[in-house]
């Protein structure tokens, strides 16, 4: 891994494309979008703060294929438009994004908004866009995002209630398949929306199998000493744990497991545990270990391959969704033969998108209700195994039988 | 201080009719105008902190824990209760004033680095209970406020422009209150507590009671500020409204930039901070990211280091400068 | 046993309270540079961080050193709202720097021994904790010979009881002060070493242990080395003790709480004056 001053994998092209999006007055870009030579679409997501890390990914994923479509032409029904993205830092705060977003649409002239990993942001932003009637594509799980009957915003991923629930779920079947009956679980989540939505989820999935949860805990994001987090598991009789965390807890949950001993399976919460620096930091204990996911890169290799090819790492599942979000933005500006923002909206409310990147999907294809959900997303279990993430559960996405370790 | 010449009157009278027509230069519900909003609404919050911390000399470094309870309390009575954040702002105001005073009277007798430890942990307490208290504030999820048709009693506007205007009468109270309370006995008092405490002490003025007296004034009109910021953002989590660097430290770094003590101190500080944040936001973010930031703290130490009472300062030190070269 | 860690990472803190008379609240980022050091050695050079602490401990006592002469110094007559933000600032800007040259991700090391434990009958006593603790006496330890014995240790105590009489009888106060200050970010570097076995690396890895040390440091009595010490084992203890009673979510409040309540009733500290 390489870090240079600019941060990781920023190519002095898109260096320049950003900048020129930036500083670029708004007429000149009105123009070209008249001549149909290029589409600002913009990009919010934390290149900076605690969260950069998976703002980069994303970010990588929809260059992948913004590049990928403008090297095919660009989008033909607005005669070969190119896309052009307007890429801008949200920090990790809510009033940055929403700033963020309002600059975009009244400088930039963006016709959509894909973003913002974190739900909190991609919510500041989504009553900016709400108000202005551009649509927001997303891949924050939140469950507020399309709870709250907005019409402007669309959400390609299940929601963190439905992904905690198949995270309870998954494991419970897997544990079955390999003979075991789950009685007593233990749920550990950071105090952040992600972890406690997540977390929710598997209560329902617990309460819903009648299976005892015998440790409900909320940490404080950023814990210092998780000591009394495992010493209160191995007093638990849990027969399995779901942490719920972001990488630095992650690494310090599981080292601490293994050092007490406690060998009983963790089956993280997405975030921390599908990334590479997961592996890396925890080399052969990694190896195992469970995870829910709302999509992953082995059902599609053919597309997700180009990623690695590029980047260097596979493709986490942020980068994914943040692709299919840009994909199926173009294919809703071919469908409308527009790329004004209601006509966009139009394209994509309760709309059905298949091909292109939507095949990496668990659904194969997107599907928004009424509400700008993904109604065909279903979340996916994977393992670690040998370095790479393999989808597990449910059977019809399983690509290797999982392992159950007791 | 005290009467103004008629110069004075025309040049603020030119300058509120600026202040008045000035959202017409821009596009109505646009990016300028929106951080316009916000320079005003920090301008206000940097003056409310500037009523405990320029006049008492008590520095707080939790003053995000009165705006964050002033944006939970409109923003809950309005999705419980229906009640309109105009007096929603009141509620928030209230009960804003009363965390201060819970918190003043165990802390205000300390001094110095003392007092600005022990704020910075009540901003952190009510931090984590905005994050653990799931049932009444949501949680670290956040909270939005109800999305509605725009109109003046639910305090929605359909322009950006309406917002200035709100923002630019809440500076204007807020900067007015400062003054009064400067020109007042309270003000007074509180200077004579910053040029020496014991001796104030011996001549007869509580100092711990006129501390606290300025520690709830300000914290309640923080409070009413968080409603405005509610109002104006339509959502809000435990660590945006609670945050130590998103609130206290802003607020705080904003007076000093412009001029502690001084009424027009956090005007300019924030006029200038707020949108060369955005600037710096909008020129480096997608590729140095971090660099913004940087370039803020430099600021700071070079601001501290340079003239420790902020823009304000180096006018008239400018003009010393010049008179003394007249003279020779 | 994680107290003895939170210790020495707050002797750093107090040490500057105590011979300069300002609070550092720049200081947990030095504890994330010694972190740094210590993950770099690691990657570059493969040195295990429980050696590489030395190192990190002399990179930020230069840095220190330089971070005193430059800017500090020049504070330590001005108003307190200067020397607040002063430091402030300096954490703005180490942590934003740090972003800049390291990149945003967490980084970890792995070490053989991250993952065992010593096995106590029913307890488990985790070995890079164990490390940690072990390393964290040490320096401890050595720090009180230097303050007790050394010509400097005793200057500097002088200088912190009496600068004026300190000068009188030729110390030089100026060099007493850049010696602390180093010497104390120095530790808190050192710290950040130690634990990096069991924690991962970030540029915003600092604010994690700011209130922490705070906490520490005013539990023990700002200025007061021996009350760090004290300060730091009763935080750990606080910290575990309160996640048997009370949800762990809570268990910085329950820090906050007690902090606000020593700093109101007792704001010299448990142990008072001690000095």
């Amino acid at each position: 891994m390489s870090y240079s001053l600019l941060g990781r994998g920023v190519s002095r092209r898109t260096l320049m494309l950003g900048a020129a999006g930036a500083i670029a007055a708004p007429h000149v870009i009105r123009d070209a979008a008249a001549q149909g030579k290029a589409v600002n679409v913009g990009v919010i997501l934390p290149l900076s703060g605690a969260n950069a890390q998976f703002g980069v990914n994303s970010r990588n994923g929809i260059e992948l294929v913004a590049d990928e479509i403008n090297a095919a032409g660009g989008i033909k029904s607005l005669g070969g438009a190119r896309i052009n993205l307007v890429v801008a830092d949200s920090t990790s705060t809510p009033t940055t994004a929403a700033n963020v977003a309002q600059r975009l649409l009244s400088q930039n002239d963006v016709v959509a908004i894909l973003g913002a990993f974190a739900s909190s942001l991609t919510i500041a932003i989504s009553e900016v866009t709400e108000r202005r009637g551009v649509p927001l594509l997303t891949m924050s799980f939140s469950d507020q995002i399309t709870g709250r009957g907005f019409e402007n915003i669309f959400q390609v991923v299940a929601k963190a209630s439905v992904l905690g629930k198949a995270q309870f779920d998954g494991t419970l079947a897997i544990a079955a398949a390999a003979g075991q009956k789950l009685e007593r679980i233990a749920i550990m989540y950071e105090d952040t929306a992600y972890g406690t939505s997540q977390a929710a989820g598997l209560r329902d999935g617990a309460k819903a199998a009648g299976v005892q949860i015998v440790m409900d805990d909320a940490y404080p994001l950023g814990i210092t000493d998780v000591t009394p987090l495992i010493n209160k598991l191995r007093g638990s009789g849990a027969q399995a744990v779901f942490p719920v965390s972001y990488l630095n807890d992650s690494l310090q949950i599981i080292r601490a497991m293994r050092q007490q001993r406690i060998t009983i399976p963790a089956i993280g919460g997405a975030a921390g545990y599908v990334i590479p620096d997961f592996e890396k930091g925890l080399g052969e204990f990694a190896e195992g270990v469970l995870s829910i996911s709302p999509a992953n890169y082995d059902l599609a290799p053919e597309l997700t391959e180009r990623f690695r090819k590029r980047f260097g790492y596979f493709m986490v599942h942020e980068a994914l969704e943040h692709a299919v979000c840009m994909d199926v933005l173009a294919q809703a500006m071919e469908k409308a033969k527009s790329a004004k923002p209601d006509d966009l909206r139009r394209a994509l409310q309760g709309a059905r998108f298949e091909g292109g990147w939507t095949k990496a999907m668990t659904g194969g294809a997107v599907q928004f209700d009424k509400t700008g959900l993904n109604t065909l997303s279903v979340p996916v279990m994977v393992q670690w195994r040998n370095k790479e993430l393999v989808s597990v559960w449910p059977s019809e996405f399983a690509k290797a039988k999982a392992v159950w370790a007791v | 201080m005290s009467g103004l010449s008629p110069r004075q009157w025309t040049g603020l009278a030119l300058l509120a009719a600026l202040a008045i027509a000035l959202p017409f230069a821009f596009e109505p519900r646009g990016y300028g105008i929106r951080i316009l909003c916000l320079a005003l609404l920090f301008a206000a919050m940097a003056q409310a902190w500037n009523i405990v911390a320029g006049l008492a000399n008590q520095i707080s470094l939790g003053h995000a824990a009165f705006f964050g309870i002033g944006a939970y309390t409109s923003t809950l009575l309005l999705i419980h209760f229906g009640i309109t954040p105009w007096l929603g702002m009141f509620a928030a105001a209230i009960l804003g004033g009363a965390a201060a005073l819970l918190i003043s009277l165990p802390t205000m007798r300390l001094r110095g680095h003392y007092f600005a430890l022990a704020t910075l942990a009540f901003g952190e307490v009510m931090r984590v209970i905005g994050n653990s208290w799931g049932g009444l504030t949501g949680g670290p999820v956040g909270i939005s406020v109800p999305f509605a048709q725009p109109s003046l009693a639910l305090m929605q506007f359909r322009e950006t422009r309406s917002s200035y205007w709100l923002m630019l009468a809440a500076l204007v109270v807020v900067t007015l209150v400062f003054v009064a309370i400067k020109r007042s006995r309270l003000g007074y008092r509180l200077r004579a507590i910053k040029e020496n405490a014991d001796a104030a002490e011996v001549i007869g003025v509580d100092t711990t009671r006129t501390k606290i007296i300025a520690a709830v004034i300000s914290g309640a009109l923080t409070a009413a500020l968080g409603t405005l910021y509610a109002q104006f953002q339509f959502f809000f989590d435990p660590d945006t409204v609670f945050g130590v660097a998103s609130v206290s430290v802003r607020m705080a770094m904003i007076a000093i930039v412009g001029g502690i003590g001084t009424a027009a101190g956090p005007i300019l500080g924030a006029l200038f901070v707020i949108p060369l944040e955005e600037f710096a936001n909008q020129v480096f973010s997608a590729q140095a990211a971090g660099l913004s930031q940087l370039v803020f703290g430099l600021l700071l130490i070079l601001v501290i280091l340079i003239e420790p009472r902020g823009f304000m300062a180096i006018g008239p030190r400018l003009q010393r400068l010049l008179r003394k070269g007249d003279r020779r | 046993m994680i107290g003895g860690v939170y210790a020495v990472i707050s002797i750093g803190l107090t040490l500057v309270f105590g011979v300069m008379g300002i609070v550092n609240f720049a200081q947990a980022e030095f504890l994330m540079l010694g972190m740094f050091v210590a993950y770099y050695a690691w990657a570059w050079l493969g040195l295990d961080p429980l050696l590489a602490a030395p190192l990190a401990f002399v990179v930020v006592f230069l840095l220190g050193a330089a971070i005193q002469r430059v800017l500090i110094r020049r504070v330590l007559k001005a108003p307190e709202v200067a020397q607040i933000f002063l430091t402030v600032g300096l954490l703005i800007v180490l942590e934003n720097a740090a972003l800049l040259m390291f990149g945003s991700g967490f980084r970890s090391v792995s070490t053989p021994y991250q993952t065992s434990s010593l096995q106590l009958g029913p307890l488990f006593i985790s070995v890079p904790y164990l490390a940690a603790f072990a390393m964290s006496v040490a320096s401890g330890l050595a720090l009180w010979l230097f303050l007790k014995s050394s010509w400097f240790g005793r200057a500097m105590r002088a200088t912190a009881q009496d600068p004026m009489a300190a000068r009188l009888m030729g110390i030089d106060a100026d060099r007493m002060h850049m010696l602390a200050f180093a010497l104390g970010v120095g530790l808190t570097a050192f710290g950040g070493a130690v634990i990096l076995p069991y924690l991962t690396a970030s540029p915003t890895v600092g604010t994690q242990f700011a209130v922490l040390m705070f906490t520490v440091v005013v539990l023990g009595g700002l200025g007061s080395v021996a009350g760090a010490v004290v300060g730091g084992l009763a935080v750990g203890i606080i910290q575990s003790l309160s996640a048997l009673v009370f949800p762990i979510q809570l268990q910085n409040l329950v820090l906050f709480v007690v902090f606000i309540a020593v700093l109101a009733f007792r704001p010299k500290g448990m142990l008072g004056a001690a000095r």
